[in-house]
């Protein structure tokens, strides 16, 4: 899409962007048949805007013009409905980005910790990658494991600049990125919330008890370890 | 009230980490829908009432009593809604992550509950869609109910029916305003709508709806097993129970803990999560997300429960403490702050939309060498001009704690400005900091001690308004 | 459906005792004190409160909050404060966030003069801002369509202008994008904001972003003036208030009628002024001399068409269509039949439909209104597109689905717009509208219907899915009468089936209980803008003034009078505002007839195809805001058009042309003023009788509300017949929109809508080269 904003006329050129007729745009089977499930699951198909966009995204890379038609013609809506909710949403882009994202939080928590730094860092790691698109994002709700990432809806945690090549080189290689840092493998901090040592889940590389929790080695704030139960 | 050297009781977070508890069969070993099957039995208006004298208040972060805002739906046969709200967005707070990952039955169990209390027939978890995996486990877990009997027609044989949908956001802290929520819900921009009408007369659909915290609703399983009036034996009078908080920042040992609410917060901050690092003293902390008005060391004795926060001019909010050591400077955590608010705005309602605006640029000025400390009254002002003033709280939700930082770190912030006037006016004239710190105004300055603030942000004024790069400022 | 009733209550504002009716909004009901609560994103039109900009802000006693005064409903005992120093503060906070980044480009600005936000900040704000940092900037104007150019500097995001696309026209074509501070109001992917109502956004909004490209550094506030009128654009009649400077015409805004218009305009409502004001109008008199059309002077274009129609005697015949107004209407039917002889008169575009039955649909218990479209029950769309054939009304179908929830039923041959906001759609095959509401008939007396569903070309399940819809469930019942109205277009009177089309509605209406039901009742679109008042005025083959009785035998009707013209047994023809190529059916028929008629004389705007080729005297036909004269809106409201501006060149008031017509055909008239031709109307019209113009006023009066509507006399209808009407297939396809119209042809920045660009060319260069200055001159 043209990347459209303040400065930007509309083209008189151009018919009104009206919902599509049947028949009108292109739908692939599967993006519709996903669709057409989301808008099943509520009262006002209207509803299924999010997961379809999510989904209109997942086809095209980013919700480019072809791709809110698509929605649209299937949402019997018009664009612009779509376009204006895209437009909102931090997750939904509207301009082209590469297939891979890399979401660095850089909200209060992280930035503590060294978040600012690490951001920096990934942008210089991917110069000129089209095909990895990093970005700040706000708080992403994983502050226990700040600073952290979520690398194409994978949390990862904490990580210092270190990490990144290795980080690339799994997300370049289609691999699990960094499966020791993985939120999906943390335990609980709080001490008290497991009675007993349960068996080793095949999942859950560390140790139990949170010892898995690596601060920065750069960060003066680094402490590991645990406290002693009450 | 918990005693520090005593075990909290566990009710949310009881072998959270066994491995399989995100299954069916796991959970139902472990007593798992008992409470549904209890509650069941009884009639709607004995669960509400058990909900009622649990005395349990919201964990979303307004604190309202549940049982209350249950009963505030209308009776009588139409379609209601239930709505948990797992947009987990406030700054600092993870532990509905926690919950949903690894007990998502629980928060089934707790809907199925509320939603029988309530007599809604469809409910939604609205999760933001950042977290993929508690998606995905509810999703999972959600299937299992289903053919459980557990969600769907005529659960386990009582007349009781209920749809439930996993509905996954896409990225806008304001979803986590209930109005914002319901209007996303509905497949449109997340804009808070006009109260009232109250989401439990006109809510979802512009149906009765009732929308509760992911930890709210998967506290519900406890109250009906341990009973309503047990459980308000957990906790002070008027915060009762005990909650999931969220601890991070500088502290040794960030994570979720579950305390019983009333103890000393310092027992949070130090007994549980270790303090600052080594040598570091607590300049200030968030006590309920990036929301609340902050609080400085010398408060770290209050109780920590949701009137007392309130008495002392913040807020328990969402649970989540953020702590900040003495060596940031609050400049640096003021616009953090400012520039959340300012991405997150929905820019529906003017004072919100241009006054998180305005106090980002205000800052940018005082960190550029830039502002006079006249510049810091307006800064109060405006501040003053947003609260109580906006349509949803989100312009409060900024202007509270900066205007907190303000009032409590006055001189800190003159200094800063001071220093940064001095390090501009060097450019030209004395070229060095050494020279600037040969005369003392650079002692302690901490900048150091974080990375360049907001790396990647653009120059103050700088074609601010284009669309599409707001999302890379943070 | 019952209309909002509310008692009055007494509350307190600023210290004075004000009473008003509960609930109304604290910004309305300060009003009624003299106390005003400035207000930017607040406009009861759009529905709902959104409470976005924060300007209303008030102290209520007892809520320690301020409030929004758009959204607080007053209630008895209510003490409000909007000037305590809380409030101020409020106020002057909200003034100073709007213009950080607003540019102040007052100087430059259309808006300055008549902007709210100078207005608010001026009353309201507190003389500085604080704001030092750079405001933003941006390229200005910026096309939004070939209509509006939109200057998002200045824009203060008060949503009203996404609202009122989202809301109201329903067309979600413009929308905000992005979020926070950074939001702004665009349409997709660069596609234009072109829809029937987009106009409207440039009245809502309060500050000088979005604009009319049209009036665009035209004029000033204080070089304007105001003058309210009607547009006879199209049968909807919206009242408007025309933008006059120099005696031109500038602009045209809504003048809020709720019984009317609602407050809003359609595109070709608000911009075809500009076709008043180009160079391809007939400003004078032309005739036909040697082939060609050349512009003479008034004596002897009038000379030329008495002499032509005093020829033609008793083989003369006419047609009004457009603009004509009842006065011009009676004076053309007076003509004919006293001055010529001729009973041939016409304003129906096809077929007849018998006096009998045309002064039973006329019953004034069988007469819904416009607000009935909003608050009843259900609502039947028969055979029209509203937004083609009287677009105003679409919106208000829309805001009664959308606001009181009206169950809103089409029954048309095509696809409709109004599919969305629908809860049936029913198509039935083209021209069988009369044979469908036959059947519908059928099903809801109980009958049998299938055979005549067939007959009409639709589903028999899906008429009497129609017919529960329309008859209600009996909780409904339980709710009072069931109020329903059939909005219908005039089409399903058309050509043969005419009468039957007309006994269809009376069955329809007898099986409803419309006449018996408050906010029920028959609602027609007829095809000409003042279709109602030439048919009560006598243009009718078969009936006077006021459905009268004729003395003689009835006259031909419009298509007879093509076939008479064609077959030589007519010769001449008298096209009152009509170019039958364009606006009659059968176009080949009419081409045929115009050229075989010796005398063809026209009132017209514009040289379209039909009088350039075939008129022999042309009189320069008036704009509506040049105009004096009665216009009857399809409710039987009588609006009185006012000359707003001045008639350019050497144009006269038409219904002087008529009446010296008249006079030189040997009619005693003695009409000296346009009030005595109102006169004469409303005396010549029994259910007209008494009518003033102070009673008509500026809001018009509906005549079935007075008295004399007893005159019109109860016809007894005959009985309603069974058996399926014929379809005249082709007869709908022959319905032109709204847009294909020389004001829209002819409208610089309104011909992109004109539906047939291939004429444009045409048109234009014949026009050029009969009207150059040059030409002007001879005589």
């Amino acid at each position: 899409m043209s990347p459209l904003g303040w400065d930007t006329a509309a083209d008189l050129e151009k018919p009104p962007a009206e919902i599509p007729s049947p028949g009108e745009v292109d739908v692939p089977e599967g993006l519709r048949a996903e669709i057409e499930a989301h808008m099943a699951n509520y009262p006002d198909r209207r509803s299924a805007a999010l997961p379809a966009l999510a989904a209109a995204q997942r086809e095209h890379g980013w919700c480019s013009p072809q791709a809110i038609a698509q929605v649209a013609a299937v949402m019997r809506v018009t664009p612009a409905y779509l376009e204006s909710v895209a437009s909102f949403y931090d997750m939904l882009e509207t301009e082209p980005v590469g297939r891979h994202s890399v979401y660095v939080c850089t909200n209060i928590s992280c930035s503590l910790r060294g978040a600012d730094a690490l951001l920096a860092d990934f942008q210089r790691a991917v110069d000129g990658d089209p095909e990895v698109n990093v970005r700040a994002f706000e708080c992403l709700g994983a502050c226990d494991i700040a600073p952290m990432a979520s690398v194409d809806g994978v949390y990862v945690g904490p990580l210092s600049s270190q990490d990144i090549p290795a980080l690339l080189d799994d997300v370049r290689a289609g691999r699990a990125v960094l499966p020791e840092r993985q939120l999906a493998r943390r335990l609980v901090a709080d001490p008290h919330a497991n009675s007993t040592e349960f068996p080793q889940h095949p999942a859950q590389g560390a140790a139990h008890g949170g010892a898995n929790l690596e601060l920065p080695t750069e960060d003066p704030a680094t402490a590991r370890g645990r406290r002693e139960p009450r | 009230m918990a005693a520090a050297d005593t075990a909290a009781p566990m009710l949310l977070f009881t072998d959270i980490d066994e491995p399989g508890l995100a299954t069916r069969e796991v959970y139902e070993r472990r007593g798992g829908y008992e409470s549904l099957r209890r509650a069941l039995a009884m009639s709607p208006e004995d669960v509400l009432a058990q909900l009622e004298a649990s005395g349990l208040r919201g964990r979303g972060g307004a604190g309202f009593a549940m049982g209350k805002k249950v009963s505030f739906l209308p009776k009588g046969a139409m379609d209601k809604y239930l709505v948990c709200n797992a947009d987990e967005s406030e700054p600092g707070t993870f532990k509905d992550r926690e919950l949903m990952q690894k007990s998502p039955h629980m928060l089934v169990e707790g809907i199925v509950i509320a939603s029988y209390a309530a007599g809604a027939t469809r409910s939604f978890i609205y999760i933001r869609g950042e977290y993929v995996l508690q998606a995905d486990a509810l999703d999972a877990a959600l299937a299992e109910a289903r053919e459980a009997g557990y969600v769907g027609d005529d659960i386990l044989g009582s007349g009781h029916s209920l749809t439930l949908v996993v509905h996954r956001g896409a990225g806008a802290y304001i979803c986590g305003e209930e109005t914002g929520l319901l209007d996303s819900l509905e497949g449109k921009r997340g804009n808070p709508r006009l109260k009232p009408p109250f989401p439990a007369n006109q809510g979802l659909y512009q149906g009765p709806t009732l929308i509760n915290n992911v930890e709210t609703l998967a506290t519900v399983p406890a109250i009906i097993r341990m009973g309503g009036e047990e459980y308000a034996k957990l906790g002070v009078e008027t915060s009762t129970g005990t909650k999931l908080v969220s601890v991070s920042g500088h502290v040794q040992r960030p994570g979720n803990y579950e305390i019983e609410l009333g103890i000393p917060s310092r027992e949070i901050v130090y007994g549980l999560a270790g303090g600052p690092p080594e040598g570091r003293g607590v300049k200030c902390w968030f006590p309920g997300g990036s929301s609340s008005p902050v609080l400085t060391a010398d408060d770290l004795d209050l109780p920590y429960d949701f009137d007392t926060l309130a008495k002392a001019g913040s807020m328990l909010g969402s649970g989540a403490i953020i702590v900040v050591d003495d060596a940031t400077p609050i400049l640096d955590v003021a616009m953090k702050t400012a520039k959340f608010y300012r991405h997150e705005s929905c820019g529906k309602c003017t004072p919100c939309r241009e006054g998180t605006n305005w106090t980002v640029k205000m800052l940018e000025r005082i960190d550029a060498g830039e502002a006079t400390p006249m510049d810091l009254e307006i800064m109060a002002s405006v501040q003053e001009h947003i609260i109580g003033n906006c349509l949803c709280v989100l312009g409060d939700a900024m202007a509270m704690p900066i205007g907190s930082m303000i009032a409590k770190f006055k001189d800190e912030l003159e200094a800063h400005m001071e220093r940064a006037r001095l390090r501009r006016g060097s450019g030209d004239r004395i070229a060095s900091d050494s020279a600037l710190a040969a005369q003392g105004a650079l002692a302690n300055d901490p900048r150091t001690m974080l990375g360049a603030t907001g790396a990647g942000d653009q120059a103050p004024g700088a074609h601010e308004g284009a669309p599409g790069t707001h999302r890379g400022g943070a | 459906m019952p209309r909002p009733e509310s008692k009055t209550i007494t509350f307190t504002i600023d210290g004075r005792e004000v009473s008003a009716p509960e609930n109304t909004m604290l910004v309305d009901a300060a009003k009624l004190g003299d106390v005003e609560i400035p207000v930017f994103c607040y406009e009861p039109k759009l529905g709902q409160p959104v409470g976005a900009c924060r300007m209303c802000l008030v102290e209520i006693e007892g809520i320690p909050k301020l409030q929004t005064g758009c959204s607080t409903p007053v209630k008895d005992g209510m003490v409000v404060y909007t000037q305590s120093d809380r409030v101020t503060i409020a106020q002057q906070a909200v003034v100073e966030f709007l213009l950080i980044n607003h540019p102040l480009d007052c100087p430059v600005c259309d808006k300055g003069g008549e902007c709210p936000l100078q207005d608010i900040t001026f009353g309201w704000g507190g003389g500085i801002s604080r704001f030092v940092e750079p405001k933003r900037h941006f390229v200005k104007p910026l096309e939004l369509s070939p209509l509006i150019a939109i200057d998002r500097e200045r824009c203060i995001l008060c949503y009203r202008c996404v609202r009122f696309s989202q809301e109201i026209s329903e067309d979600y074509q413009l929308v905000l994008l992005d979020r926070g501070a950074h939001s702004y109001v665009a349409t997709f992917d660069g596609h234009p904001y072109v829809a029937p109502f987009s106009g409207n956004i440039v009245e809502l909004c309060p500050v000088g972003a979005l604009t009319s490209r049209a009036y665009r550094f035209r004029a000033r506030p204080w070089d304007i003036e105001s003058a309210g009128s009607v547009c006879t654009l199209c049968p909807a009649q919206c009242n408007v208030a025309v933008t006059v400077r120099d005696e031109r015409a500038l602009r045209v805004l809504a003048r809020e009628h709720p019984e009317v218009d609602d407050g809003w305009l359609c595109d070709k409502g608000r911009f075809a002024y500009q076709s008043f004001h180009v160079p391809e109008r007939i400003t004078q008199p032309l005739v036909r001399d040697g082939g060609f059309l050349r512009p003479v002077s008034w004596e002897r274009a009038l000379d030329e068409a008495s002499a032509g129609l005093r020829r033609a005697g008793a083989r003369a015949a006419g047609v009004a269509a457009g603009t004509t107004t009842s006065e011009e209407g009676l004076l053309l039917a007076r003509l004919l039949r006293e001055g010529l002889g001729s009973p041939h008169l016409d304003a129906r575009r096809s077929g007849t439909v018998s006096t009998g039955l045309a002064r039973a649909l006329a019953a004034p218990a069988l007469q819904a209104r416009v607000s009935d479209l909003e608050f009843a029950h259900a609502v039947l769309v028969l055979d029209t597109e509203p937004v083609d054939d009287a677009p105003i009304l679409d919106l208000r179908l829309r805001k009664g689905v959308r606001r009181h929830r009206t169950k809103l039923a089409v029954a048309s041959p095509g696809a409709t717009t109004l599919a969305e906001p629908a809860t049936l759609c029913v198509r039935f095959a083209p021209g069988a509208g009369a044979a469908f509401a036959v059947a519908l008939a059928a099903a809801l007396r109980g009958e049998d219907h299938a055979a005549l569903a067939r007959d009409a070309g639709a589903e028999a399940d899906q008429v009497a899915a129609l017919s529960d819809l329309l008859r209600g469930s009996e909780s409904d019942e339980a709710q009072g009468p069931h109020e329903v109205v059939i909005l219908w277009g005039e089409r399903l009177t058309a050509g043969d089936s005419a009468d039957h089309g007309a006994q269809a509605l009376l069955s329809l209406a007898d099986a409803l209980g419309l006449a018996d039901t408050d906010g029920a009742g028959l609602l027609e679109i007829p095809a000409h803008a003042n279709g109602r008042g030439l048919r009560e005025a006598g243009v009718l083959p078969n009936a006077g003034p006021g459905y009268g009785e004729l003395a003689g035998a009835a006259g031909r009707d419009a298509a007879g009078i093509a076939a008479g013209l064609a077959a030589g047994e007519l010769s001449a023809v008298y096209l009152l505002h009509c170019d039958p190529l364009r606006d009659l059916p059968d176009r080949q028929a009419w081409g045929e007839a115009l050229a075989s008629a010796s005398t063809v004389v026209a009132h017209a705007s514009h040289l379209t195809q039909g009088i350039r080729e075939h008129a022999d005297v042309v009189f320069p036909a008036e704009a509506y805001p040049e105009k004096e004269g009665t216009v009857v809106h399809p409710d039987g409201r009588v609006q009185r058009l006012r000359p707003a501006i001045a008639h350019p060149g050497e144009v006269r008031h038409e219904w002087r042309v008529l009446a010296e017509l008249a006079e030189r055909a040997g009619l005693e008239l003695t009409l000296h003023s346009g009030a005595a031709a109102a006169e004469l109307l409303y005396a010549s019209v029994p259910f007209y009788a008494g009518l003033t113009l102070d009673e008509i006023g500026g809001r018009g009066v509906r005549w079935q509300e007075r008295a004399a509507a007893t005159e019109l006399g109860a016809a007894a209808p005959p009985a309603p017949g069974p058996g399926a009407a014929s379809a005249s297939a082709g007869e709908a396809a022959a319905y032109r929109s709204l847009w294909d119209a020389p004001e829209v042809e002819f409208s610089p920045t309104l011909e992109f809508l004109f539906p047939h660009p291939e004429l444009l060319a045409d048109d234009r260069a014949a026009s050029a080269e009969l009207l150059a200055p040059e030409l002007e001159t001879a005589s």
